[in-house]
């Protein structure tokens, strides 16, 4: 990081910091709402950005956290925030079952297996599969989340949930990314043949990279239930999928910094654009497209890894 | 990088700047679908809400003030519509109207209620909305229990003994034919068929021939008009003359263009009375107005409603006497007794569900008009 | 038994629909190895232009309802492959050495602009095809009874799939087309030129995708604007189902997941007809994982 990158960045983190101060209510939902589309692509980018896996069902896993955690917090009463894990796990499995027979498949053919899976599962969700969903109702009367006695309740108080996760996703994402495991997904991503003639065991990291992404959506699903303290079937339609697909590519694939400005513009826009009244979608298409041609890599596009010398000799690389 | 920063800074000051104008006057929220599936409804009920605006103003406003209607579009989808909400409430509007779909309104419903701002939904008919005792809650749109039950009294009336029910999974219609399910069974009236198609799409012939070999006298339909246009002109090209009772949300004059003539003929459906059928002075005067502006009908009733939610904030307003919601609500709930709205004598219950019986049963005649029948 | 039949007519219609719509998604993938998500919306613009046609020109009037109809069917077919073309300049060329991907968020947002475009020029209600204008009596198939129309639809779509697949088969512009898909740089040093080629398969897919809209808009009569999202989701899962960029393949599996749907409806569920579906789609890919009619690719070494 450069010194300029690094003044971008502090001003940014101290800007979002303070940001909910000065903005009213409306703002800041807005920023939560990028916030939690911003986790969400964070996520998809490891499966689609870091490994290159075509993944455009990822509302599904979504949906899976989200209904975890208001299934337990409605019948059993358990405190949204515990539901934390359970959710991972439950999208993190889910996620494992559905793509252990199809992860060989190529590009495309894989795209529209994650597309059927996410119609299924919210096909399932709108039946009132196995009596516990609530069919296209959903599930109300979710209770606000609580933390050390603290009740989250306004816009506000989610904020610095919802970012404070934001933060530690990234964190967590960018030390996933330097080490042995990030590396082998990147090779996966620019090679698969070679990367499995040189010993990587692809079938392992394609699983396990798209549990660990499931597992994520489905952390955020829960925060999603947390906040709205209502979800029903159409929050976890087809259209989300793609909307955090463009996020992810128009972002630039494998850059943590250039899916968070893409989660800002392609949820912040159409608000911006209320203005256009009717053609506001119509702008926005507009300007998905004009952005993509202008950048074809995508916003930021990630970049390849340099090491220097130095770090080679320290040995960082081990 | 440089354009989209400057582009996003720009368009955040002209939103800001467009907040700031007209301090003064009395801000009354309208949320509706503006885009989306049900973009129609929403245009409708915009331009009906702006033109009473602009009467009521040029009557002398509210407590000697003017109003400014202040819209925001939810896109008929609940996630756009919680910041469409959050968008009114920090706009300074002393009351909200709308909006359409249940589920959409659903997910304002605490965001304003929080707020303490009155709400008055126009086409929100699921009965969960005003079971949770929020006091800031009104609907001028009846409940849907009240339409099972007329539904199920019709169909005993009209004497059909093999019922077919047919919904489309939309929390609306899978709620309206549950409930007619159960007070069919009640009744011994047989149920032969329960199942739902998917919306949105063109061919039904493969349902209407399973619905066909399960032998009804009637098929019960509670989805949406598109799809019941697609039903029976695809029912009448197989050329079975089965009849069909349609919900509330059938009444739509586009079912007949859709269906064509001859198919739509002999539809029954359930629902308040058309905007023609209005015969309050009110709403034939209004009707008259309206046509006059935009050279069209309202696209239903719905939108008519979202009328009346206008009129009965005014009311509230005015009988309250000040612009503070918790008293406009506690006028509403307990003081405004038979309001002359455009669909008739408006009063609330404390649970801010309207009174009344406002269900008729209307039969499609063969120039394809809605003919209110006498029962 | 007679059901079984009925549905299987049932089926065949909106399969027909499927394939003309998804042999567009089949023809571009095939050459570019892009899919074209906005491919979708234009079969719904296929389905305007040919009501605002039929009303403005009074064409079935004028020259009675075949020829009217079949005129109208060439204009509309025209009109859109323009648009086809229209679309691949200004949304993909620019993007044809890009990573795969970026086309596709490029088409995503095409499909947003044309989308909406169409809701403010027409309005968000739906539109309706008159309906005085075609026949609406069922003919006796063998003891079944079939409306006139369906026949006629699925004769059409079948027309034009086998016309389509002569030409491609017989032809040298045809062999030209399956060169490029094959392989563009050896396409382009046997002295094809591979921008035609596209030019061609960008007039070619829009054009039958405007004539399944239009078709959609005779039969069905009731058109809008999101339409082609849902019609464009299921011809996509027919090309992948029948191998995506063979074009048999597409027929095929536009018929078959017509089929399917109505079967599925019609023994099983009608709420789960769509995940009854996709079902059989996955369990198709885990044993042919390239589709029914896809080749095997081995993968570069």
């Amino acid at each position: 990081m450069n010194r300029f990158t690094s003044f971008a960045v502090a001003l940014f983190v101290a800007l979002m910091a303070v940001a909910p101060l000065f903005l009213n209510a409306y703002y800041v939902d807005v920023l939560n709402s990028i916030g939690l589309y911003g986790l969400l692509a964070l996520s998809l980018n490891l499966i689609l950005g870091e490994a290159g896996l075509f993944n455009m069902g990822h509302a599904a896993f979504y949906a899976m956290g989200a209904y975890t955690a208001a299934i337990l917090n409605t019948r059993y009463q358990i405190p949204i925030l515990w539901t934390l894990p359970l959710s991972a796990l439950v999208a993190g499995f889910f996620a494992l079952a559905v793509a252990r027979p199809v992860v060989h498949l190529r590009g495309d053919y894989l795209l529209i297996v994650t597309i059927g899976v996410s119609e299924i599962v919210r096909i399932a969700l709108v039946n009132d599969v196995f009596g516990i969903t609530g069919g296209a109702n959903g599930i109300f009367g979710i209770s606000r989340p609580e933390l050390f006695g603290f009740v989250i309740r306004q816009p506000q108080h989610f904020y610095y949930l919802i970012w404070g996760f934001v933060v530690l996703t990234i964190f967590l994402f960018l030390r996933l990314k330097q080490s042995r495991f990030g590396r082998a997904l990147n090779y996966l991503r620019e090679d698969e043949v070679a990367a499995e003639g040189s010993g990587v065991n692809t079938d392992y990291y394609k699983l396990t990279v798209f549990s660990l992404g499931a597992a994520w959506a489905g952390m955020a699903g829960t925060l999603f239930a947390a906040k709205m303290t209502i979800i029903s079937p159409e929050s976890f339609s087809f259209w989300e999928s793609v909307v955090l697909f463009m996020i992810v590519i128009l972002g630039g694939a494998g850059n943590v910094a250039g899916v968070l400005l893409a989660a800002f513009l392609v949820i912040g826009l159409p608000e911006l654009f209320r203005e256009f009244s009717s053609a506001r979608m119509l702008v926005f298409g507009l300007v998905m497209m004009v952005m993509m041609l202008v950048r074809p890599q995508g916003l930021l596009p990630a970049k390849g890894r340099q090491f220097s010398f130095a770090e080679l000799n320290k040995g960082s690389l081990r | 990088m440089k354009k989209p920063l400057l582009a996003l800074v720009a368009a955040i000051g002209l939103v800001t700047g467009s907040i700031a104008q007209a301090a003064d006057a009395i801000k009354i929220g309208l949320m509706a679908p503006l885009t989306g599936s049900w973009a129609s409804e929403g245009q409708s009920m915009k331009k009906i809400v702006e033109l009473l605006a602009k009467q009521q103003n040029a009557k002398g406003g509210v407590l000697g003030k003017q109003i400014e209607v202040v819209t925001e579009d939810d896109g008929g989808d609940p996630r756009t519509a919680s910041l469409a909400a959050q968008r009114l409430t920090t706009q300074g509007i002393v009351a909200v109207v709308g909006t359409y779909g249940s589920s959409v309104t659903e997910a304002t419903q605490a965001i304003y209620d929080e707020a303490g701002i009155p709400q008055i939904a126009n086409g929100s008919t699921a009965i969960r909305l005003t079971e949770k005792g929020l006091k800031h809650f009104f609907r001028t749109a009846p409940r849907d229990d009240e339409q099972g039950r007329i539904a199920a009294q019709m169909i005993e009336k009209l004497d059909f003994k093999q019922v077919a029910i047919l919904h489309d999974s939309t929390s609306y219609a899978k709620g309206l034919a549950d409930e007619t399910n159960a007070l069919l069974k009640k009744k011994g009236i047989k149920v032969v068929f329960f199942d739902a198609l998917t919306p949105g799409e063109r061919d039904y012939n493969a349902i209407l021939t399973k619905l066909k070999s399960a032998n009804p006298d009637v098929v019960l339909f509670t989805g949406y008009y598109p799809e019941a246009g697609l039903l029976l002109r695809q029912k009448r090209a197989m050329g079975w003359p089965v009849p069909f009772i349609g919900g509330d949300a059938t009444n739509n004059p586009d079912l007949v263009k859709s269906a064509g003539q001859e198919a739509a003929e002999g539809f029954y459906f359930l629902s308040p009375p058309v905007p023609q059928d209005l015969d309050t002075p009110e709403a034939q005067a209004f009707l008259a107005d309206y046509q006059k502006q935009y050279e069209e009908v309202p696209a239903s009733i719905w939108a008519v409603l979202s009328g009346d939610g206008f009129r009965a904030a005014v009311a509230g307003i005015e009988g309250a006497k000040s612009t503070n919601g918790g008293k406009i609500a506690e006028y509403l709930h307990k003081s405004l007794k038979d309001y002359p709205g455009l669909s008739g004598p408006i009063s609330f219950d404390e649970k801010g569900d309207r009174e009344g019986e406002v269900y008729r049963l209307y039969k499609v005649n063969a120039d394809g008009k809605f003919v209110m029948q006498k029962l | 038994m007679e059901e079984f039949l009925q549905q299987l007519t049932n089926g065949l219609a909106v399969g027909g629909i499927y394939a003309l719509i998804a042999l567009g998604y089949t023809m571009v993938y095939g050459v570019l190895k892009l899919i074209n998500f906005a491919h979708g919306d234009l079969f719904t613009y296929g389905a305007y232009l040919g009501l605002t046609l039929l009303t403005s020109l009074a064409l079935t009037d004028r020259l009675g309802f075949f020829m009217g109809v079949l005129v109208l069917v060439l204009m509309v077919m025209g009109l859109v492959a323009v648009l086809g073309v229209i679309l691949e300049r200004a949304a993909y060329r620019p993007l044809r050495e890009s990573p795969r991907l970026s086309a596709v968020v490029s088409a995503l947002g095409a499909s947003i602009f044309l989308q909406n475009t169409l809701m403010l020029i027409y309005g968000a209600r739906f539109q309706v095809y008159p309906d005085n204008i075609l026949p609406v009596t069922a003919l006796d198939l063998f003891g079944l009874q079939v409306p006139v129309m369906r026949v006629l639809i699925v004769l059409a779509s079948v027309v034009m799939m086998v016309t389509l697949y002569l030409f491609i088969q017989k032809t040298k512009i045809g062999t030209a087309i399956r060169a490029a898909a094959i392989d563009q740089g050896a396409a382009r040093l046997m002295g094809i030129d591979v921008n035609r080629v596209i030019l061609l398969v960008f007039l070619l897919g829009p054009a039958l995708g405007g004539a399944a809209g239009l078709m959609v808009g005779l039969y069905y009569g009731q058109i809008n604007f999101t339409m082609g999202w849902v019609y464009g989701m299921k011809a996509f899962t027919a090309a992948i189902l029948g191998g995506i960029g063979n074009i048999p393949g597409a027929m095929i599996g536009g018929l078959l997941l017509g089929v399917v749907e109505a079967m599925g409806a019609a023994y099983l569920s009608i709420a789960w007809k769509d995940a009854i579906a996709f079902c059989v789609l996955i369990l198709i890919l885990i044993v042919r994982p390239t589709g029914l009619l896809g080749e095997r690719v081995a993968d570069k070494i």
